[in-house]
């Protein structure tokens, strides 16, 4: 009877050990991050609902990786999920948190939070207009968020009646992508109006700008709907200029980057490919093997052309970023967070 | 140390002061015809029963098994889905048994517990590890066995009951049973609803501050019916059970900055109904019982932003013969045929799926002196796959000729079959998987102690298993989330079970606890960088033990239930995990008797009495301190 007394005794003492709340971190790093030019945000998503999503910060000179840095600068605060985008502007970092429907402002040297803005539904893109106006594509609201930049609020909304997702602004004017209806949405952001739609393939998931001042747009197909295609267009005439087919139904080509110098695309398709603007066909062969790794994430370094590619594994782990030089040699690869999935390279 | 602890203490160290008076401690209610057999069959296996004591405090099935038993309850919050694992296996790897039929969704291999009120059954049963192999297919786990219990020759008797607790919880609950020499009927009615609109820390927040939880208020009410007619050496009858269930999904905390219109978007609406025809009987030589059941349970789920509405509608028709032949006392043959059709409508699948699930036990159990042997094989066929293997094999032997110490093993194969969502769902479905298998040994040896006034009853259990093709989903090279036999798991771990039951005089104490050590290690990964390899699985704590004691003094009974979940990983390269919990419920009941046939029973219960603020699930709020008190009219 005293041992069965003892032992729940000791049981109860259990109740005694330190206070912990909430998801805890057994290798983060507690570096105090002071975000420099060159360096790298890798954006990672974290699980749909599990609140894991996170910023790691990469030092691309001594290859050195910070995880967590958003909740190390914040207090212990967790960034939300699914970290969707993230955009540098007025020194500024401006994180899409999908599901946690907000997009959180912080400091770009310090990463310390500014403001939250919210009342979204389910933001995925962030495009600043001006000093003081920024558009928020999103999946579900059937409408494009206008965000007015000083006071962090939405101030209205251009309907658009689709998922809208990557954005693009060109010449005073805004692009985005239909990835419901497959267009290719044109704004004036003077006046908020949508004013013209051009037709695309199917799923229009990516849009990028070249030297020529065209705009290329990536169709993934969607799931065996369509053949995936690349699309040049021409925003003077708003038309089609050329059409590359993938021969896969298969293939869901996504990512879509163009380099600083505006010569060379990107994108990934399985493994990672490069294509000349002025090519007159799809590569052929892939620049870089994925080597049974699964490709999720892929960015190119405005400065060295560097290719990062992310791997999310068994997305509930850290995933693993592997770094390229231009011609696809592995310079480093280096462990992020959960689910990597996007790339801010910081100017 | 918490002060109700101390007390409870000095109560248990006074109480050993000196017992005087003796009592029968027998106070387990079990079916003495039918059931009998089947557990002495088991007898090499471990089994937990929890008593109607127990079955009667907790509020619902998720509650009833962390507070009482050793496996792992995932609860996504109040009123939410919750699931539960054994022995570092999955969800969809515990197989759940209503009056011996697997309620598991053919769609994922899983059972919601918070559909599933214990006001619905009056005995439930845990089959650790490899004895769930006689319980069918699936239970690499163990299984979980909720059942009702039919008594004849009883009269009449009423139970009506309220509750009202915190956050505008409110259960009304009406049973109503009559036997005589030749019928059983029985009438059940349930309502609950309950706004969940407890305040909490929101942590995830910079000011950290108090809010309210939002969106998870619940509605759930039901009906269970059973009517049986006895014959000289059998009885039949049926027994009808539906079930609607209405609740809104609460947002994780990170997303409660949203206003009221959008986080209110999600909600879940289930419906099931199970009807079931039994025809069972005994001679001395030969038992047998025969069972014909239909399930049905629709889940409609609705958002209204992503205007996602996804309505899922899984039958099953089960049909079941269970013979026991008695060659003589000491040896039984025994016989289960289970011929089980599943189907399933839902948006996600593009054809209507079906197949049949069926499979044949066969096995014996010899007594040879002091020595209890079972062999078993169950045979399979599911879809079009066919297994003739999976045996199981099992000894207790008796140290003591009265069988207060006894040594267990027993070794099995077990499989689990891909559900129609693995095969089938579109996309990402895969028709080419494996099914996951299991092979399992435990050792395991039980010691009781009695005096004229105590009696302890203890259970050590050491086990390993060792899952082969364990399915995970994950995204294809074209990004369609997909399911794959990656994993490979081992698992192994000790399970310590303790009751106790003393009569001091007029008070009685009642003591059960568990305890349960489990590693759990995935052995397989994707490439070399997968980081969860040699690592623990997720939502698998080390630690766990929760204990219940209870003292009774005349009309009076005092509860103290505690129960430690100790730290568990959340992501698979064991980088993030979620700090132990440890959770006080209090309980005060007294009876008062009106008439010699009818009773009032009051009872107060005030649960995290230390209102402990923490999370079973990664930032799914949880409640804090919160009371319930219940009037119940008994008449008989």
């Amino acid at each position: 009877m005293r041992i069965i007394l003892t032992i729940l005794l000791i049981i109860n003492l259990f109740s005694c050990k330190k206070d912990e709340l909430g998801p805890q971190c057994n290798n983060c790093s507690d570096d105090i991050i002071i975000a420099k030019a060159a360096d790298v945000v890798i954006l990672n998503e974290g699980n749909f609902g599990w609140g894991n999503g996170s910023l790691s910060y990469y030092q691309s000179q001594t290859n050195t990786v910070s995880n967590n840095v958003y909740q190390q600068a914040n207090n212990n605060v967790p960034l939300g999920d699914v970290i969707q985008s993230a955009y540098q502007f007025n020194n500024k970092f401006y994180v899409v948190a999908n599901n946690s429907s907000k997009i959180e402002v912080m400091n770009s040297f310090t990463f310390s939070n500014d403001a939250t803005i919210t009342g979204f539904n389910s933001p995925r893109y962030f495009l600043p207009i001006s000093v003081s106006k920024a558009y928020v594509s999103d999946l579900y609201s059937n409408s494009i968020q206008v965000v007015d930049l000083t006071s962090n609020t939405i101030t209205g909304s251009i309907t658009t009646n689709c998922w809208t997702e990557q954005l693009l602004l060109h010449n005073d004017t805004v692009y985005a992508c239909d990835m419901t209806n497959d267009n290719l949405l044109i704004i004036n952001p003077a006046n908020n109006s949508l004013v013209d739609s051009v037709k695309l393939g199917v799923e229009p998931n990516s849009i990028v700008k070249d030297k020529n001042e065209k705009l290329w747009i990536i169709c993934g197909g969607g799931f065996q709907e369509d053949n995936a295609k690349l699309i040049r267009f021409n925003p003077q005439t708003r038309s089609i200029e050329a059409t590359f087919v993938f021969p896969n139904i298969n293939h869901s080509p996504s990512n879509l980057v163009m380099n600083k110098e505006g010569g060379h695309l990107y994108f990934l398709n399985n493994n990672v490919y490069r294509m000349e603007i002025s090519a007159s066909s799809l590569p052929s062969s892939e620049l870089i093997n994925n080597s049974n790794n699964n490709f999720y994430g892929l960015g190119i370094d405005p400065i060295s052309d560097e290719i990062y590619v992310a791997d999310a594994i068994d997305y509930v782990q850290n995933g693993i970023v592997f770094r390229y030089s231009s011609s696809g040699s592995l310079i480093h690869q280096f462990n992020v967070g959960i689910i990597p999935g996007n790339f801010l390279f910081i100017e | 140390m918490s002060l109700v602890s101390k007390i409870l203490a000095l109560v248990v160290i006074l109480s050993c002061q000196g017992f005087v008076y003796a009592q029968s401690f027998n106070d387990t209610l079990n079916l003495k015809t039918v059931t009998v057999t089947e557990e002495r069959i088991l007898d090499s296996y471990k089994l937990t029963k929890l008593d109607s004591f127990a079955t009667k405090e907790a509020i619902n099935l998720s509650e009833l098994l962390n507070n009482n038993s050793s496996i792992f309850v995932k609860n996504y919050g109040a009123s939410s889905l919750s699931s539960v694992s054994f022995r570092g296996t999955g969800a969809s790897h515990t197989s759940v048994l209503w009056n011996g039929v697997s309620l598991n969704s053919p769609m994922n291999g899983q059972v919601d517990f918070s559909l599933f009120p214990t006001l619905f059954i009056d005995e439930a049963e845990i089959y650790h590890g490899a004895s769930g192999l006689v319980n069918g297919s699936g239970a690499l786990g163990g299984s979980v066995a909720l059942n009702n219990i039919t008594k004849f020759d009883k009269g009449f008797s009423t139970v009506l009951e309220q509750s009202v607790g915190s956050f505008s919880n409110y259960t009304s609950n009406a049973k109503a049973t009559y036997s005589n020499k030749k019928w059983f009927t029985e009438t059940q009615l349930y309502y609950n609803s309950n706004k969940n609109n407890f305040e909490f820390v929101n942590i995830s927040l910079k000011e950290k501050p108090l809010i309210k939880q939002q969106n998870a208020n619940i509605e759930q009410y039901g009906i269970q019916q059973a009517i049986f007619r006895k014959f000289k050496s059998s009885k039949i009858g049926i027994r009808f059970w539906y079930f609607n269930s209405d609740r809104k999904l609460p947002t994780n905390m990170l997303s409660v900055l949203n206003n009221d219109a959008i986080a209110s978007n999600e909600y879940q609406l289930d419906k099931s109904y199970r009807a079931m025809l039994e025809w069972s009987g005994f001679t001395s030589m030969f038992n047998y019982k025969v069972t014909s059941t239909y399930l049905k349970d629709g889940l409609t789920y609705n958002d209204s932003i992503s205007s996602i509405h996804s309505k899922n509608n899984a039958e099953v028709i089960d049909n079941k013969l269970n013979t026991s032949i008695y060659l003589n006392r000491k040896f039984v043959i025994k016989n289960t045929m289970s011929l089980r059709y599943e189907q399933a409508i839902a948006d996600g699948f593009n054809n209507n799926q079906h197949r049949f699930n069926n499979y044949w036990l066969f096995g014996i159990n010899k007594k040879i002196q002091r020595l209890n042997l079972s062999i078993f094989n169950r045979m399979m066929m599911v879809g079009k796959e066919t297994q003739l293997l999976a045996p199981s094999l099992g000894v207790m032997y008796s140290l003591t000729k009265n069988n207060t110490l006894k040594i267990k093993a027993n070794t099995a194969i077990n499989y689990n079959y891909p559900t129609f969502n693995d095969l089938y769902w579109s996309a990402g479905g895969n028709e080419n998987l494996k099914p996951e298998k299991a092979e399992m040994v435990e050792l395991g040896i039980s010691k009781s102690i009695s005096n004229k006034i105590t009696l302890i009853e203890n259970e050590l259990t050491g086990f390993y298993s060792h899952v082969y093709d364990w399915i995970i989903w994950l995204p294809t090279s074209s990004n369609i989330w997909s399911p794959t036999n990656l994993r490979e798991v081992e698992n192994r771990g000790l399970e310590y079970s303790l009751k106790l039951t003393a009569n001091y005089q007029k008070l009685k104490i009642n003591l059960t606890g568990n305890y349960a050590y489990t590693l759990s290690t995935n052995r397989k990964g994707k490439n070399e960088n997968d980081n969860s390899v040699n690592k623990q699985l997720i939502y698998v704590p080390y630690h766990q033990a929760n204990y219940t004691l209870r003292l009774s003094l005349k009309q009076f009974t005092l509860s103290y239930n505690y129960s430690f979940t100790g730290e568990r990983f959340i992501s698979t390269d064991n980088n993030w995990y979620m700090p132990a919990n440890f959770i006080s419920n209090v309980g005060l009941s007294k009876i008062l008797n009106i008439t010699p046939k009818t009773r009032l029973n009051a009872s107060f219960k005030a649960n995290n009495i230390f209102n402990q603020d923490y999370q079973a699930i990664a930032w799914r709020a949880m409640p804090g301190r919160n009371y319930l008190f219940t009037l119940s009219f008994q008449f008989n």
